[in-house]
């Protein structure tokens, strides 16, 4: 079972997720399989420059033992930050998307985001839209 | 001492603007202020005042160093440019709060990304203009930003993360993610097994921002759908930020080969789409990624005179590409639609000013004399060597002419006064580098670059490709051939990444 370590787990995730985002329809499906994907990227960052006999890099233990390096460690608390950022607002869009549409598919929300696109709103669906915003603004 | 509070400074004016809503439009002003005096500040006798340095007094094997080089010099310049030309867009309008802080944000980013010689910091800035351009891509929540910068985060979002992994693969190798001590291991040991991969990691993770082909199909909608304003800037200066990062790679890894033809499949793909496009957005949209062509073509002739040119037509198309999207913007705001035909159809409509516009950024892009098109592509096609080089480089060039005969119809009268155009004063800011960009770049690089710009021949050939691309406009207008659209969604554009990435291994793996 040497094979399986760090490494090898973050490429397989990464697989995994690549092909979700490709293959499955559902929106929210797809933003799991990101997550995934960031994820990977992440063990793979903790991972490099570390070996199973090694101590954690915070206050060692046991005398004369290696220390895993602490760099990659720290590098990875800015990756996390970032990839809750993205998950937490494509969520939000997500959310917007299906308040207009009613649907999480992908294909669905494309086809009529297209539509939409070919027949541009018309202006006084314009004009209605910035109105609503200078209300928001007023309140 | 100084270069790390740059970047930091927008922040802070950003965090301001949110405490005290009513000064937003103030903190724009003050960034601006600072940027130009930083600017000044560089080319004065207190440059000194900017020397590198390894942020937080580590040492340059872990700290992150920062340092003012020529390439971040000009891409500085760049972003003074564009940032006057949207503050002064930006300055008659009513403006949200959320929008300046986003705004001051983007352009700390910008300038962050331009000074770090880091190869992780470079991912966390890359990964904050990918949320700051998210959010301001669909600031008016209309649906089709919304889907359109949905598009971009997904996208953006696995590029960074292959890119991550390409850092790892850096680190794990090298022990350090300075450019520097990077570039020392590759020149050590140039055969080692690690390099393809992480080569291969880092640039298909980078391209995914770069605007280049195959990787960013999410640009002509995010591009495109954006408001005026944030097209300008993410056309001009955000996508360079890719280029940037491009050309500071291609002096860590040897990449002359696999730039030239990425640089050629992105050429040629945009002009082609540009060609067919009927939207005026959606047109100059393509148009960035065939000039991203251009650049990335320059850096794989990996010469002095043509890094230069790559310089100066980042400087360029900032310049013109900014105003042809402001003007868009405006005669949007005057008909009420992009559609080329539909701009025609109602020209009388759109301000004179608007139209003139547009015809300064059309002389420009297509590269005629004397506008600065012509002036930064002419280095180019001197330094650009092999005739596959130069037959894409005229290929992009014609495309480009063949797609901007479309706007043509839309300068005939009748000229009559009609409405004032508010975005006057931002096209005077961004005239002046396309009117006088001789002096600029004399100073700039040196009188060595000027030189092909005064080559006959090479101002006789420009004007030959404007004239076959007329002609191919006509050749095509009755053809009416249509590049497929479906490209652009969101499950090919992931594929695309994927499938690109094996291609720039296997290309890499054999040399």
């Amino acid at each position: 079972m040497d094979w399986l370590n760090g490494t090898t787990i973050a490429m397989l995730l990464f697989a995994i997720g690549a092909t979700a985002l490709i293959v499955r329809k559902d929106l929210v499906v797809k933003l799991l399989a990101l997550g995934l994907v960031n994820s990977s990227g992440i063990l793979f960052l903790i991972s490099i420059r570390f070996r199973p006999e090694m101590e954690a890099p915070i206050l060692p233990t046991r005398a004369g033992m290696p220390i895993a390096d602490p760099l990659p460690q720290a590098l990875v608390l800015s990756a996390i930050v970032i990839n809750f950022a993205i998950l937490a607002l494509s969520l939000v869009f997500v959310m917007l998307l299906v308040e207009r549409y009613h649907s999480t598919d992908c294909g669905r929300i494309e086809h009529a985001v297209e539509v939409d696109r070919a027949a541009p709103e018309s202006r006084s669906a314009r004009e209605d839209e910035s109105a609503s915003r200078q209300d928001e603004e007023a309140r | 001492m100084i270069l790390p509070l740059l970047p930091l400074s927008h922040i802070f004016l950003g965090l301001a603007a949110i405490a005290w809503k009513r000064s937003a439009r103030v903190t724009l002003l003050v960034a601006l202020f600072l940027d130009v005096g930083l600017v000044a500040v560089a080319f004065s006798p207190a440059a000194h005042l900017l020397s590198p340095i390894a942020a937080g007094g580590w040492t340059d094997a872990i700290g992150i160093r920062l340092a003012l080089d020529p390439l971040a010099l000009d891409f500085l310049l760049l972003t003074v440019l564009l940032e006057s030309a949207v503050v002064v867009y930006l300055w008659r309008q009513r403006l949200r709060s959320t929008f300046v802080i986003l705004l001051q944000f983007l352009v700390g980013a910008v300038i962050a990304l331009v000074l770090t010689q880091d190869l992780f910091n470079t991912y966390v800035i890359l990964e904050l203009l990918t949320l700051v351009s998210f959010l301001l891509v669909a600031h008016d929540r209309r649906t089709l930003q919304i889907w359109a910068s949905l598009k971009y985060l997904i996208l953006a979002s696995v590029g960074m993360s292959i890119f991550l992994l390409g850092v790892g693969i850096v680190y794990a190798n090298v022990g350090s993610l300075g450019l520097a001590a990077v570039a020392r291991a590759v020149a050590e040991s140039p055969n080692a097994g690690w390099i393809p991969l992480a080569a291969a990691l880092l640039v298909a993770g980078v391209s995914v921002k770069a605007g280049i082909l195959t990787f960013s199909l999410w640009l002509p909608d995010a591009h495109s759908a954006a408001p005026a304003a944030i097209s300008a800037l993410l056309s001009g200066l955000v996508i360079k930020m890719g280029v940037v990062v491009l050309i500071r790679l291609s002096g860590v890894f040897p990449l002359c080969t696999i730039l030239q033809i990425l640089g050629a499949v992105t050429g040629i793909g945009g002009a082609i789409y540009a060609m067919s496009s009927k939207d005026l957005k959606r047109m100059l949209a393509f148009h960035t990624l065939s000039q991203i062509g251009y650049l990335l073509i320059g850096i794989g002739a990996a010469s002095d005179l043509a890094a230069n040119g790559v310089l100066a037509y980042a400087l360029a198309h900032g310049s013109f590409k900014a105003l042809l999207f402001l003007a868009a913007g405006a005669a949007y705001d005057a008909v009420g639609s992009t559609d080329i035909a539909e701009l025609i159809r109602s020209r009388h409509r759109i301000p004179l000013r608007t139209r003139a516009a547009l015809l300064l950024g059309t002389l420009a892009i297509v590269g005629l004399p004397p506008f600065d098109g012509y002036i930064a592509k002419a280095p180019l096609l001197a330094a650009a060597h092999g005739w596959a080089n130069q037959i894409v480089l005229l290929l992009v060039g014609i495309g480009t002419a063949a797609s901007f005969a479309k706007l043509l119809p839309l300068f005939r009268g009748p000229y009559r006064r009609v409405g004032a155009d508010p975005a006057w004063w931002s096209y005077v800011v961004l005239a002046l580098p396309i009117v006088l960009f001789l002096p600029i770049e004399r100073a700039l690089f040196g009188a060595a670059f000027v030189r092909p710009v005064m080559n006959w021949l090479i101002a006789v050939e420009s004007v030959a490709v404007v004239a076959t691309g007329w002609l191919v406009h006509r050749i095509h207008r009755r053809l009416a051939v249509r590049a497929p659209e479906g490209l652009f969604r969101l499950e090919p554009g992931m594929f695309a990444i994927l499938a690109g990435f094996v291609t720039i291994y296997v290309l890499l793996r054999l040399g």
